[in-house]
């Protein structure tokens, strides 16, 4: 459905973009994360046409957006981070406006427009003027606008940015609900905005990609090895020995021991490799000994943690100044 | 034509939903009428050669003002990466944009017909010079707002605009002018007599207040215009590189 291949952009002597190429298939919402200032904006403003890139190439739908730019606008609802809106019109005036322009009249823009406000939560808006709207329903209206030719593909930069937790949930649910019929990016730095909504991510940090794949995944790269968190109650002392023993164990780290712990409770960190079951070996290793399991689970790298460790490894092979 | 339509349509009203039109058309009628007036009993004659006269002038100060948001205020609110990414030509937006401007001026403009009744009133106005200064008139608006679009895409700050648009304007205009023109050629030979035919607006202009609307100078007009615009929609479709 869209096709970023390669693309590059600078501004002066700043490389924005370098070498950035993702994809994305009908139907899929996929997360554009990273820090602000990471080229999210500019790779988007590539996709919509606003801008065009240095080298490399960008196909929606197959067309490519150097070629045919009007025919991939047609196809795309975009919300700017900075969201375009005319304070002087009021809801429907500018709704009608973008709806007009976009090709929609009669029957069908009304149609198309009470959607859209529906959809956004705009009902009560609908006849204030923009200006005197609150951060959120600017927002909405924002949305409402790159919804409102019903496109196949939208493009949401910063979606949820300003938006109290009430009215991001709101969004959320709105992003969710057009899942599967409408192929989705929606970029944010809010990294726990992302897990809601999709688990497919694409990680750019400093004009680069590092990371593209489904949450989990990267979550294990970033790990690098399995990680079990085990718990036992009145243990032996020889209860970390034991554990290193495991096959395929490369590491045991003593989280608490019993001394510290009131209820009399160890906890290790063991490490090992990701094929090597070792939540299965662990747990057949405590009931051999009879050991009072209390807790047994897979320690997973949370999308901060796969961020920093992500963004850590990449260091130095992001942004380079252009000669 | 139906994407040039909707611009216009929401940039037209863009200038009445905000009290600033209201300023600059009574601004636009008092100090025209004003000035017209001001001599109008000492020359004694019923015409309005003096108010057309006066337009060249008046206008390098007046069309700026009003053609300095078309473009800066959209790039300065964000709204401008909304009108670059609709499924029409750039061209399209600039033309919707550009017809908006020429009609709020032709409204300021047709505030100044009651002149026209009184000059008829007084006295025994020849009344084809006064049209033909109309269509002057007009023309000369078309042409400075053509520049002052141009000024108003190449920044987002609308005191930028209106400046660089004031210097323009005053460009085209001075060029005109015979004494510039001489000075011009003492430096290159021929060069002034160019500037002043081809690009310089008052021998074009001035014909129109006489009453002669002659091909070479619609052709003056329309041209410098078209000229302009087109500038302004390479500048918008260059943006993006």
């Amino acid at each position: 459905m869209i096709e970023v291949q390669g693309i590059t952009k600078s501004f002066g002597t700043t490389l924005a973009l370098d070498d950035v190429s993702f994809r994305i298939d009908k139907g899929e919402i996929l997360g554009f994360l990273g820090p602000n200032g990471a080229g999210k904006s500019t790779t988007m403003k590539i996709i919509t046409t606003f801008l065009a890139p240095d080298a490399g190439t960008v196909k929606v739908d197959g067309i490519d957006v150097l070629e045919q730019p009007l025919a991939v606008r047609g196809r795309i609802g975009y919300l700017p981070e900075n969201v375009p809106l005319y304070p002087d019109m009021n809801v429907e005036e500018y709704l009608s406006f973008v709806g007009q322009a976009r090709g929609l009249d009669g029957a069908r823009l009304k149609e198309r427009l009470d959607w859209c406000v529906e959809a956004c939560g705009l009902v009560t808006e609908f006849k204030k003027p923009i200006g005197d709207l609150s951060k959120g329903y600017k927002q909405r209206t924002g949305l409402a606008q790159a919804l409102i030719h019903d496109p196949d593909i939208l493009i949401l930069d910063e979606p949820t940015s300003g938006l109290d937790p009430l009215q991001i949930l709101g969004i959320r649910e709105l992003i969710k609900s057009l899942a599967g019929q409408k192929t989705i990016i929606f970029s944010t730095h809010i990294l726990q905005e992302v897990g809601p909504v999709t688990d497919r991510v694409v990680i750019i940090n400093e004009g680069g990609i590092i990371a593209d794949g489904h949450l989990d995944e990267l979550a294990r790269d970033a790990m690098g090895d399995d990680r079990v968190i085990l718990a036992v109650r009145n243990a032996p002392g020889s209860v970390e020995e034991a554990l290193r023993g495991v096959p395929g164990v490369t590491a045991v780290k003593v989280l608490a021991s019993p001394g510290l712990d009131s209820t009399g409770t160890s906890r290790f960190e063991i490490r090992g490799p990701f094929d090597q079951d070792l939540i299965g070996q662990l747990d057949r290793l405590c009931k051999e000994h009879g050991w009072e399991l209390t807790e047994l689970r897979e320690a997973m790298f949370s999308l901060e943690d796969t961020f920093i460790e992500l963004t850590r490894r990449s260091l130095g092979h992001g942004r380079k100044e252009v000669a | 034509m139906r994407n040039v339509m909707t611009v216009f349509k929401r940039e037209y009203a863009a200038y009445f939903n905000s009290p600033i039109a209201y300023i600059f058309i009574i601004a636009f009628l008092v100090l025209n009428s004003g000035l017209f007036m001001t001599g109008f009993f000492l020359n004694g004659t019923a015409d309005l050669r003096a108010f057309f006269g006066n337009l060249p002038f008046f206008l390098i100060f007046f069309i700026p003002a009003v053609s300095m948001r078309l473009w800066a205020e959209d790039k300065r609110t964000g709204t401008f990466e909304l009108l670059m990414t609709l499924p029409m030509p750039a061209r399209d937006v600039m033309l919707g944009k550009y017809l908006a401007a020429l009609a709020f001026y032709l409204v300021a403009l047709a505030g100044t017909l009651p002149l026209v009744i009184m000059v008829a009133v007084l006295g025994n106005p020849d009344m084809g010079a006064i049209w033909s200064g109309y269509i002057g008139s007009i023309l000369l608006g078309a042409l400075y707002l053509g520049i002052g679009t141009f000024t108003s895409g190449l920044t987002r700050d609308q005191i930028s605009a209106v400046i660089l648009g004031i210097m323009a304007c005053f460009l085209v205009f001075i060029l005109g002018v015979g004494g510039v023109a001489a000075t011009i050629d003492g430096w290159l030979p021929g060069l002034g007599s160019f500037l002043q035919n081809y690009v310089g607006l008052s021998g074009h202009y001035d014909m129109m207040l006489r009453g002669v609307v002659a091909l070479g100078d619609l052709a003056y007009f329309l041209g410098l215009t078209a000229l302009f615009l087109t500038l302004n929609t390479l500048w918008l479709e260059g943006r993006k590189y």
